[in-house]
């Protein structure tokens, strides 16, 4: 931990300033951490950008269905594959539903998904790759020795046979077959991580007054890992919304009436030829939520991880 | 180095062989059977006869066993739909389709990608630069399935440049779904040689190279693009695996009959012996992409010979 000079010379002012919970062993530094983080994030242009367009998608796919004037699953065929116009901004499909609504609800499916099944890559990459680090030794070497095999495999078809295992495909299990072979690379990070933070002072100092090890693990490794697990979310996000599409778009997807963006791509691949806007309207929203996702991606390891800044 | 690619080729045996296990365990998960569907009740006798055919009556790792014998000799099995079919034929007719498709693909996104990132890195931060990664940021995220349908809109039904819209056959055929599918990864490229060759141009010895009167050409050429071009190599081993396994997508929407589209219909035929066939060969053949990248990886970096096995 560094400490700031500036924070030293000011500390006895600050503490007669008082906040009473800035007792012995708060978290100072690491507030100073996220914000210093925080400031160089900021700074990056196109991650700012690329976060605040995330943000507005996702608030439109949460906010939208409520306030919408039209009913998403309301068929009229009147109104079918028209174009995108004042009163239908991305257009109606097929069945002359309102796809800006449309669109709004597949989002909260995929991206419900995409968050699920990433969430569960973390956990798994978190479990397998601090034990494996932690302990080293026989058990690291085996364990590596295992992710290596599986190493560069291409998950879905392990997805396809995941889905087919499971019969009725659903929100579950599409996380489940979306992470089966995708955790990988982020117990790989992981381990990689804890190795490093493992020869730090500060564990051998803690190791030394006693501590045991899951104290080691839990208040001084894994925290420290945090900022690299935030940036993975944002890594690994991409290829799983990319993988639930590409499922539901061959036709293994979850099952009707929720719609995902994949699924609305598929439909719209059906007319293609009369409405082209139908499969590109989901489409493009998957783009975009990949590529601020990589931006987003890209501004965090500067901010978080300040050596490898690109110059 | 005989050493290295010796005990490096003989560490693929265990690895090929965890693979076989893992897919057969999942395999094993599938509920159902396709001997028993309830349309077509099977005497019992006859259903005895066929498990004792496929080996089913044998515990699980004898059944792994055979299987692993039977793959060792090339033989993936009879396929349970198609009558007088093997899991072999069917992949001597299907492969080298999505072999040609994932083949080309892969050329196309190294002819392409490599160039577009190292024009990018010489001229970082100008408007061409600027350009090239948006390309590449966009052609990175925007889905194959809008990719191609949208070429098929604009190339095929708007503007008649006389592709068609499906199969594989004449070269015609192969345009449209070799650029849609080698898109994402001629993105991924560029970006990939944008931003090593940025850290290269930023090394010792590129100014030393410099300094000493060398050519700004020659000193691209011969130090800059040399070494900006190991990480490329090291990307360059799962996506030629991932992409001549078969694209799901691209072979869907173009109609093209290769493995990947192949799978999709084996697994809701529930023709297990064909999913694990396949499964089996994709597996084999990006753990072999992966082998010989890393010996290409000792070869071009002889630091990394100790490192891996």
């Amino acid at each position: 931990m560094v400490v700031d000079p500036t924070q030293a010379t000011r500390r006895p002012v600050d503490t007669a300033a008082a906040p009473a919970h800035e007792t012995a062993g708060a978290p100072i530094a690491q507030s100073n951490l996220w914000k210093d983080a925080w400031r160089r994030y900021l700074r990056n242009r196109a991650a700012v950008l690329a976060g605040s367009v995330f943000v507005l998608l996702v608030l439109y796919c949460a906010i939208w269905p409520f306030v919408s004037p039209y009913d998403p699953n309301e068929v009229d065929f009147a109104l079918k594959n028209q174009g995108p116009n004042l009163e239908h901004p991305f257009g109606t499909d097929n069945f002359g539903r309102d796809l800006f609504t449309r669109t709004a609800l597949g989002g909260r499916v995929s991206m419900g998904i995409g968050f699920g099944a990433t969430l569960v890559i973390l956990l798994i990459g978190v479990a397998y790759g601090s034990i494996s680090g932690f302990v080293g030794g026989k058990l690291d070497n085996g364990m590596m020795r295992f992710l290596d095999t599986l190493y560069g495999l291409p998950y879905l078809p392990f997805a396809i046979i995941v889905t087919a295992i499971f019969g009725n495909v659903t929100f579950w299990t599409m996380v489940v077959a979306l992470s089966i072979a995708s955790w990988f690379t982020s117990a790989r990070i992981v381990r990689g991580q804890v190795i490093t933070l493992k020869e730090n002072d500060y564990v051998r100092a803690a190791k030394a007054v006693g501590a045991r090890w899951f104290r080691v693990l839990a208040r001084h490794l894994l925290p420290n890992t945090l900022g690299v697990l935030i940036i993975a979310i944002f890594l690994e996000l991409p290829g799983v919304i990319l993988g639930e599409a590409i499922l539901s778009f061959i036709g293994l997807g979850i099952s009707p009436p929720d719609a995902s963006w994949g699924q609305m791509a598929q439909e719209g691949r059906l007319v293609y030829r009369v409405a082209p806007h139908i499969i590109a309207v989901p489409s493009i929203a998957i783009a975009t939520l990949i590529l601020c996702a990589n931006f987003i991606a890209d501004g965090l390891r500067d901010a978080l991880d300040p050596r490898t800044r690109e110059t | 180095m005989t050493k290295f690619i010796v005990r490096r080729v003989f560490w693929t045996i265990p690895v090929i062989l965890v693979v076989i296990l893992l897919t057969f365990g999942l395999m094993r998960q599938i509920k159902g059977n396709p001997f028993r569907t309830s349309e077509r009740a099977i005497p019992a006798e006859i259903q005895r006869n066929l498990d004792r055919k496929f080996g089913l009556d044998k515990p699980w790792y004898e059944q792994y066993a055979r299987y692993v014998k039977n793959v060792a000799t090339f033989d993936l099995g009879p396929s349970l739909v198609l009558r007088n079919r093997d899991v072999n034929d069917i992949v001597k007719e299907h492969f080298p389709r999505s072999l040609e498709l994932g083949g080309l693909a892969f050329l196309f996104a190294l002819v392409f990608g490599i160039p577009l990132g190292a024009v990018s890195a010489l001229k970082a931060n100008s408007w061409l630069d600027y350009a090239a990664m948006f390309f590449s940021n966009v052609g990175f995220a925007i889905p194959s399935f809008l990719v191609a349908t949208l070429f098929i809109y604009f190339f095929v039904l708007q503007f008649d440049f006389g592709f068609p819209t499906s199969g594989w056959t004449g070269w015609e055929s192969k345009v449209l779904p070799v650029v849609a599918l080698g898109l994402a990864p001629m993105a991924a490229f560029a970006r990939l040689v944008r931003g090593t060759m940025l850290e290269t141009l930023q090394q010792d010895y590129i100014r030393t190279a410099r300094a000493k009167g060398l050519r700004w050409r020659r000193v691209i050429s011969l130090h800059v693009l040399r070494n900006s071009l190991i990480p490329v190599v090291t990307a360059a081993g799962p996506t030629l695996g991932f992409l001549i396994t078969g694209s799901f997508v691209i072979e869907q929407i173009f109609a093209i009959p290769g493995v990947g589209r192949y799978y999709v219909t084996a697994v809701q035929a529930r023709d297990y012996s064909v999913v694990m066939g396949l499964t089996v060969l994709l597996a084999v053949i990006v753990i072999v992409a992966n082998l010989v990248v890393d010996i290409l990886y000792g070869i071009l970096d002889p630091r990394t010979r100790d490192v891996r096995t």
